[in-house]
């Protein structure tokens, strides 16, 4: 269902034997399962998250890509989208979400403001989240256009399929 | 050249005139700024004069649209008009009656950072008098609870005060996150 015959032919690992069975391992399924069933969190503060809106609105729609289900409770999310500028008031708030989330997760910096303080730089603006949270991917541009979160979406997939580990447990994994 | 004939063709507002008659002595200057009238007032009796534009069934200046501060440390040319005062306390009032705004400043001391509150007046200053003394330390006095209302509790100094350092003091590169999710 939904795995097409070119999807598994191209798939690496994945090998089809002459009648209707196919193997592979147990990690690529799962991260098939996970990577086209993204459950974001969104954490909009600012004009980012208008186009946020807009991507998960039906014009750009990013229901395409296994990501619709947007959960306002971080307990059933396993992405986050930092979407808009963090206050030294609110980083608490962002950090505790993020633990709140359940492993394996991973963090989208959406924008400038989020990744890197952007324009605001004064005593109130987190000057990048990724001083406190792990950040897997980075977006540019103040505000990004929705084609630009699909891509890093689309990068969260690509980094899901490669069997990479999300940025916040590669220090659990070093040693 | 020509600003200044045009006011003075003008009538003198109905709030200056009352206050001339009712609080002449409160009263340290009056003015006119792109259609405001603006007056300063003597931070002894500025509730007093607040209550009286309040009240007074003429006047009825019934709606606060805003408090806020003005760090006049840098300068030069306010701070000497009234006594070197570094702040002024900056009240935007509206009259449904009357149709007009009103703003009324305050000069603040530096060493007497105390004001009174007016939240005995309008209820809706209770937040707008948190956010100035969040944001440049004026102590409201006889305010029900004056907390900071947009910086996080535990932080300190206030930060519109022209000698704050617009990056901080190093705030917000350094949490104590057990602390503040507690």
């Amino acid at each position: 269902m939904g795995l097409t015959n070119t999807d598994i032919q191209s798939a690496q690992g994945v090998e089809q034997t002459d009648g209707n069975i196919i193997t592979t391992t147990i990690d690529r399924v799962v991260n098939w399962g996970r990577k086209n069933s993204l459950w974001p969190m969104p954490f909009g503060t600012a004009c980012c998250a208008i186009e946020m809106m807009a991507t998960l609105a039906s014009k750009f729609d990013l229901s395409r890509f296994g990501s619709e289900a947007i959960r306002f409770s971080p307990r059933q999310s396993d992405l986050l989208i930092v979407s808009g500028r963090i206050s030294i008031k609110m980083m608490p708030v962002l950090k505790r979400i993020y633990d709140q989330m359940p492993d394996p997760k991973w963090v989208i910096s959406m924008g400038a403001c989020a990744s890197c303080g952007g324009v605001f730089d004064t005593y109130t603006l987190i000057q990048g989240v990724d001083q406190f949270i792990p950040v897997d991917v980075y977006i540019p541009g103040c505000p990004p256009r929705p084609e630009d979160l699909i891509d890093a979406v689309l990068q969260v997939q690509q980094k899901i399929t490669s069997g990479a580990s999300p940025k916040g447990v590669e220090h659990l994994l070093e040693t | 050249m020509n600003e200044e004939k045009e006011v003075e063709e003008q009538p003198i507002p109905l709030v200056i005139q009352k206050l001339e008659a009712h609080h002449a002595d409160a009263l340290l200057s009056q003015g006119e700024m792109r259609g405001t009238v603006v007056v300063v007032v003597r931070k002894e009796q500025a509730y007093a004069v607040l209550e009286y534009l309040k009240t007074d069934p003429e006047l009825a200046y019934t709606f606060l649209v805003d408090i806020t501060a003005v760090d006049n440390s840098q300068m030069e040319s306010e701070l000497m008009q009234f006594d070197y005062a570094r702040y002024m306390v900056v009240y935007q009032l509206y009259s449904y009656q009357g149709q007009c705004r009103l703003r009324v400043k305050v000069p603040v001391h530096e060493n007497d950072l105390n004001t009174p509150s007016v939240t005995g007046l309008w209820q809706g200053a209770n937040w707008l008098e948190r956010e100035t003394y969040d944001m440049f330390g004026i102590n409201f006095e006889g305010h029900p609870d004056l907390r900071r209302i947009l910086m996080p509790d535990d932080f300190e100094g206030h930060p519109l005060q022209k000698d704050y350092p617009l990056r901080g003091r190093g705030e917000r590169e350094s949490f104590n996150f057990d602390k503040q999710n507690a």
